[in-house]
């Protein structure tokens, strides 16, 4: 059902908005290309037309620059002045998103074109939202839009006490699927899931906050991804209580002074000799039917019937069955259960050779036959094993005071006991799940000395890093630790800092690296390396590699580029580099805190800071 | 030539098939280049239809909704989870109660997940009640940490409950809001908010502000069970609060209604296969030209 059209042009889609009313409008693309091209071309074809708005979209605009200088050079400010459309997502400077989302309350814009992004988060709306694709842009590819990604856009429609209704249009596009905007339309809202996971900082916290795993354990037993887990461990607790209750109950009237671990103790036995009973076994024929699985084989001759005179060559084997070849050169298949011997010898199954095979055998006779299996043998190892069993069974019972009495009453309790079992091990193994992630985590922790699992107590270093609130804590730490804040000058301090806080698929570049940010960002591989390669031993999927280009960009940003040069070398959405450089701002303030047990690092991490977090960044 | 046999040959599948539809079907395609259709046929009709009421409302002095009026009773004894679209009024319940409990003299953390919307909200705030009534802390932004009303990203709320259990300390707050709570959902950062609703001390309301969820209820329910407060849910009935309508831009600007009948409409549907049929036969049809001029 893909509506394979091209799209519509911008100012044609605009125009005809507008001729029934529709505009504003905010219309979806699937990326930020596509939105600033359109916005382009609308303006391009709308600046002739009378709008009164443009002086007003100016001395708006000249009013936000004041504030945000950097908004006057941007390559759009005609697109909007002249064409009263924008483009709006990430790859733009938060102060332009601004300055937009503004002209848009404010009534002076016609149109957004915008990614989906936009749709959460930011709060504009307009009289309709125009959506051209069924699809997003994600970062595993294209996917399909969910309800409440639509429901997020169409969320935009209709202004509250501006508007009477708000429309969602359905525009075409090469990537446009009609009915799966109406199945989405009608769908019901999506279900809120969890995402609870497990962080080296969340551990560290909770750790040094509730001193034992077991509490920390009971934090993420709580979490919304467990929240069937509660009441089950809850119901199999009461059964469990439930069954002891019956077990004691059961014992003190009957006046048999056992314990109920004695009770346990006797279930396991029954348990284990019960299984081997259930593999033992039980008649001749069983225990025949079995040997046959195992010796009738390809190459191996047969004897057919009761009396095993007819023979036959075995020339495959299906589980119950076999395909051969008769003395008289004639092909057969027959169940397993119709041999009645085989022999030992196993020859070619070539078609020439089949006769000698049956001549061997009539030489040889009965001699080669395989020996049958006896009953009495097979099962002589498990007999004695449940003969031991049943002995220990017997000793529970004499150490009470009536033999017979107790023995019933043993088996009777039985059932309860293994459901007492059943639960304890629902138990454990439900807590398993729930506790593995963050065991993990304590053990690469224990490994790096941040954390001693032994003692359950979180480091002296341990403490600091709790403390470090960023993405990736770890390499934050290591790096610390390991020195290599040690002399360096804030160029290399924001290059480190944003190669450990960088996404690593984002490119800003090949912006050339220095050769002391190469060696430093050598060591910093190694440290990356060292926890990714603990991480993995413990079974944690390793963190993503470092981001080079990441940390060349911050480099020169903090060497005091200029932001237009800087964006221009990068290849770089301005968005995207505010984003990289304020995050690493952020995560050199975070470093910048540990001022009692890093000093100097953190020192260095605020002058870094500082610099990095310069207009327009912010 | 052959291309506008096929084409024309195209149509005929999803042209209406009784001749009063056809004649429906005619005008549409001879509407001026206002798009408000000429003809007062059928068609005309259905636009309009479509296209009713569309403009502003009479301006009305602001009086709060039903559920508005209900989350802030039920906030006096339990936490309130509010599910709501965007653009409803959730933030109008969290300002009015923020404005009780500042008149009291009591303190709130308002929560969101955007540095964006923090700041606006900041914005809002300060002019709202007063710059010295409210804070802002984000991962670059501190400024008048101490006031009664801090505004924040939801990680720097989880990090202060951290602190104040480490450090045996008190959260200073009689109320949380956590905006966009939604983002319980967010692959990367939503266990955050997981941990901020587990470890906020119970003796704290909690108001939770929520787009449109399926199990509401569910969420409600978890989190009554992990705090030991009742968590009452308000959601606004009729889901939106301007009603929305689907419609579909053909490809000669006429403007059909997307749906019909609670399905896709069929011309739409029929365009489609038509679409898919001729692509089939090898044969790219040229949609986006102007199709009315064939007439």
């Amino acid at each position: 059902m893909k509506l394979r059209m091209p799209e519509m042009p911008p100012a044609t889609l605009l125009a005809a908005l507008g001729s029934y009313n529709l505009l504003p409008a905010i219309v979806f693309l699937p990326t930020r290309r596509r939105c600033d091209e359109a916005a382009s071309e609308a303006a391009l074809s709308r600046r002739q037309e009378a709008d009164q708005r443009r002086e007003a979209r100016r001395d708006f605009m000249r009013g936000f620059v004041e504030l945000h200088p950097e908004i006057r050079k941007h390559r759009h400010w005609d697109v909007i002045i002249r064409g009263g459309v924008a483009s709006h997502h990430a790859g733009h400077m938060p102060a332009w998103k601004l300055v937009i989302e503004k002209l848009m309350s404010a009534g002076m814009l016609d149109a957004i074109f915008a990614t989906a992004t936009v749709a959460a988060g930011v709060d504009f709306p307009a009289r309709t939202v125009v959506v051209t694709v069924a699809d997003r842009r994600s970062p595993s590819g294209w996917q399909s839009l969910s309800a409440s990604e639509l429901q997020q856009m169409t969320g935009r429609a209709g202004r509250r006490g501006k508007d009477r209704v708000g429309f969602i249009i359905a525009a075409p596009g090469p990537h446009q699927n009609p009915q799966s905007i109406v199945n989405l339309l009608n769908a019901p809202p999506d279900d809120l899931e969890s995402q609870f996971r497990a962080t080296y900082t969340s551990l560290l916290n909770l750790l040094d906050a509730f001193k034992s795993f077991a509490q920390v354990r009971d934090i993420a037993e709580q979490s919304f991804a467990h929240r069937e887990l509660l009441p089950r461990m809850h119901q199999l607790e009461q059964t469990r209580a439930q069954k002891e209750q019956e077990i004691r109950d059961a014992l003190q009237k009957a006046q048999v002074n056992l314990p109920l671990t004695a009770l346990r103790g006797f279930e396991r036995l029954a348990a284990s000799r019960e299984r081997m009973l259930e593999f033992s076994p039980h008649t001749r024929y069983e225990m025949f039917m079995d040997w046959l699985r195992k010796v009738v084989q390809p190459g191996r001759v047969v004897g057919i019937g009761r009396s095993g005179r007819r023979l036959a060559l075995v020339t495959a084997r299906s589980p119950d069955g076999v395909n051969a070849v008769r003395e008289d050169g004639r092909t057969a298949s027959f169940p397993l259960e119709r041999i009645g011997r085989v022999f030992a010898p196993i020859f070619s199954t070539h078609p020439e050779q089949v006769d000698n095979a049956f001549a061997e055998i009539h030489d040889r006779g009965k001699s080669v036959a395989l020996p049958e299996p006896r009953l009495r043998d097979t099962r002589a190892e498990e007999e004695d094993a449940i003969r031991l069993i049943n002995n220990l069974i017997d000793e529970f019972t004499i150490t009470a005071n009536s033999q017979d009495k107790a023995r019933e009453l043993l088996w009777s309790l039985q059932p309860r006991a293994a459901e007492i079992e059943r639960c304890e091990r629902q138990i454990d193994a439900l807590r398993a799940d729930v506790w593995r992630p963050f065991e993990q985590c304590a053990r690469v922790l224990d490994y790096f000395g941040y954390l001693d699992f032994a003692r359950q107590q979180v480091t002296e270093r341990g403490r600091w890093l709790a403390d470090l609130h960023v993405d990736r804590p770890l390499l934050a730490g290591e790096s610390l630790e390991r020195g290599l804040f040690k002399d360096l000058d804030v160029r290399r301090a924001a290059a480190l800092v944003a190669a450990m806080t960088a996404d690593e698929d984002r490119d800003y570049g090949e912006i050339e690296l220095e050769d002391d940010v190469v060696s430093l960002l050598v060591q910093f591989e190694q440290v990356a390396f060292d926890v990714s390669t603990e991480e993995w031993n413990q079974g944690i999927t390793a963190e993503a590699e470092i981001n080079f280009s990441a940390a060349a960009a911050a480099a020169h940003w903090a060497a005091g580029a200029e932001w237009a040069a800087l964006v221009r070398e990068s290849h770089s959405d301005e968005g995207d580099l505010v984003r990289l450089f304020s995050r690493t701002g952020e995560a050199l303030l975070q470093i910048a805190g540990l001022r009692e047990t890093h000093a100097q690092a953190a020192q260095l991490a605020a002058r870094t800071a500082e610099i990095v977090l310069r207009e327009p960044v912010r | 030539m052959r291309r506008s046999r096929d084409d024309h040959r195209g149509r005929r599948p999803h042209r209406p098939r009784d001749d009063r539809r056809d004649e429906r079907a005619k005008p549409a395609h001879t509407h001026d280049d206002r798009g408000i259709p000429a003809g007062t046929g059928n068609y005309g009709r259905e636009l309009r239809n479509l296209l009713s009421g569309i403009g502003a409302p009479k301006p009305e002095p602001f009086k709060p909704d039903p559920f508005q009026l209900e989350a802030l009773a039920a906030l006096e004894f339990e936490d309130v989870l509010v599910t709501a679209p965007t653009g409803s009024g959730k933030t109008w319940i969290a300002r009015e109660e923020i404005r009780r409990l500042l008149a009291a003299g009591k303190r709130a953390w308002y929560t969101t997940p955007l540095k964006a919307l923090t700041n606006s909200k900041y914005a809002e705030f300060a002019e709202e009640f007063g710059a010295k009534q409210v804070g802002i802390l984000t991962g670059d932004r501190k400024e008048n940490s101490q006031a009664p009303l801090i505004v924040g990203t939801t990680e720097i709320y989880r990090n202060q409950l951290f602190d104040a259990l480490r450090g045996g300390e008190q959260v200073q707050a009689d109320l949380v809001v956590l905006d966009e709570a939604h983002y319980l959902a967010d692959e990367d950062r939503g266990h955050v908010w997981e941990e901020a609703i587990i470890l906020t001390p119970p003796r704290i309301r909690l108001l939770l502000l929520s787009a449109t969820i399926g199990n509401a209820g569910e969420f409600a329910g978890w989190i009554a069970e992990v705090r030991g407060v009742n968590c009452g849910v308000v959601t606004r009935p009729g889901a939106r609060p301007v009603p929305l309508r689907a419609a579909f831009i053909m490809p000669d600007k006429r403007l059909i209604p997307l749906v019909d009948h609670g399905k896709l409409n069929p011309e739409i549907a029929g365009m489609i296969e038509e679409q898919d049929r001729q692509r089939g036969r090898g044969e790219r049809g040229k949609w986006g030209k102007g199709r009315g001029s064939r007439y």
